[in-house]
C-alpha cells in the first residue's frame, strides 16, 4: 500500500506524467467500481431484500457486485440489518479484515441510527458509525432492492471519483 | 380435553393450591399461590396421567413495578393439552426454585429469566453470562426501573 501512494509523485515529475495519473486514476476507479464484492453479512430482515437483490429478478451480477464469503475476498461490507451491541465487535472485526480499498454501506434504518430500536431498547446500537466509518446510508425498513441499487450506483461513483492513493 | 374440563380437573386435583384467571379467550390461566410448591407442581402435571404435561414451551416473566410474576406455559403433545400458569413473586430480593427437574428445557429459559430480571433462580446449575454481552456490566435491563447512559426512553406522545 506504501508503493503505490508514492507513485504519483514519482511519476508526475517527468513529462507527460500528469496524463498517466489520471489515466490510471480512471482504469482503477473504472475497474474497482465494476466489481464490487460483497461481503455475505445479513443480520436481519433487510437480508432478505439484500437476497432479492442479489437473485435473478434484480440481478445484482449485472454491476459487478457478486457475494463473497469471506473478508477477504470482498471490497464491502452491506450491512443488512440491526446490529446489537453484541454483534458490534464482530462487525468491527470483519471490517478490519478486510483488504484496503473497503466500503460500508449501511442499509436499513437500524444500521442508519437504530431505526424502529432507537427507543426503549438497551440491546441495539444506535447508527453503524458508531463502529465502522460508513459510506453510503440507505434508509427504509426494510429498503426495496430498487433502494439498494440507487446506494450501490451512488457507491460507484464515489468509487471512480477516488485517486490512487486515496485509500491506501 | 377442552378449556372447562380442563379447568375443572385441575381445580379438583389440585384444590385451593391453584385459583383459575381469567384471561382472555384463548388459553386456560391459573395462579400458583404458593412460590415454594412450584417444581411440585410442575412435577405433578407432568406425571399426571390425564395431563401428561410433556412439553414446556416457555417461561417468561413481567416485571409489574409492584412484584414479579413468572409465566410458565406448558403442552401435552400426546393429550393435546395447552395452558399457563404464573407465581408472583416480592419485587425486592425475588427467588423462584429452578423447574429443570421437571423438565431440562427450563434451562435456558431461566438463564434468560435471571439475566434479564434479575430473579434469582434456586438450585440452576449454571446461573450467569447468557446472553448480554461479554463485557456486560450494567444489571438488568428488562427491569422497569432500568437505566442507562445510552438509554432513550419513548417519549410521551
Amino acid at each position: 500500500m506504501g508503493l503505490i501512494k508514492k507513485v504519483p509523485a514519482f511519476v508526475e515529475k517527468f513529462p507527460g506524467g500528469g496524463i498517466v495519473t489520471t489515466s490510471l486514476d480512471k482504469i482503477f476507479g473504472y475497474s474497482q467500481a465494476s466489481s464490487l464484492w460483497y461481503l455475505l453479512f445479513g443480520t436481519a430482515c433487510c437480508a432478505i431484500e439484500l437476497m432479492a437483490a442479489g437473485a435473478s429478478r434484480y440481478d445484482f451480477d449485472r454491476l459487478g457486485m457478486i457475494f463473497r464469503a469471506s473478508p477477504r475476498q470482498s471490497d464491502l461490507i452491506i450491512a443488512a440489518g440491526t446490529i446489537t451491541k453484541k454483534m458490534a465487535p464482530r462487525l468491527r472485526l470483519l471490517y478490519d479484515q478486510m483488504a484496503q480499498p473497503r466500503y460500508v454501506i449501511a442499509m436499513g434504518g437500524c444500521t442508519v441510527n437504530g431505526g424502529p430500536f432507537y427507543y426503549d431498547s438497551y440491546a441495539v446500537e444506535k447508527g453503524i458509525d458508531h463502529i465502522v466509518p460508513v459510506d453510503v446510508y440507505i434508509p427504509g425498513c426494510p429498503p426495496r432492492p430498487e433502494s439498494l441499487y440507487e446506494g450501490c450506483l451512488k457507491l460507484q461513483e464515489k468509487v471512480k471519483k477516488q485517486k490512487i492513493g486515496d485509500w491506501a | 380435553m377442552d378449556r372447562e374440563k380442563l379447568t375443572a380437573y385441575l381445580q379438583e386435583k389440585f384444590g385451593d393450591k391453584i385459583e383459575a384467571l381469567t384471561c382472555g379467550p384463548v388459553e386456560p390461566f391459573f395462579l400458583v399461590k404458593n412460590k415454594e410448591e412450584i417444581l411440585q407442581f410442575c412435577k405433578d402435571i407432568r406425571d399426571d396421567l390425564e395431563l401428561q404435561i410433556d412439553y414446556l414451551c416457555a417461561i417468561t416473566a413481567v416485571d409489574t413495578t409492584e412484584k414479579f410474576e413468572i409465566i410458565y406455559s406448558v403442552a401435552s403433545v400426546a393429550k393435546k393439552i395447552r395452558f399457563d400458569y404464573k407465581v408472583i413473586l416480592d419485587h425486592d430480593n425475588p427467588e423462584i426454585d429452578s423447574v429443570i427437574d421437571a423438565w431440562a428445557g427450563a434451562d435456558w429459559y431461566e438463564r434468560e429469566i435471571w439475566e434479564l430480571y434479575g430473579v434469582k433462580i434456586k438450585n440452576h446449575p449454571s446461573l450467569g453470562q447468557f446472553l448480554l454481552p461479554d463485557d456486560w456490566n450494567q444489571g438488568h435491563p428488562m427491569r422497569r426501573d432500568w437505566d442507562a447512559p445510552d438509554f432513550i426512553r419513548m417519549p410521551e406522545f
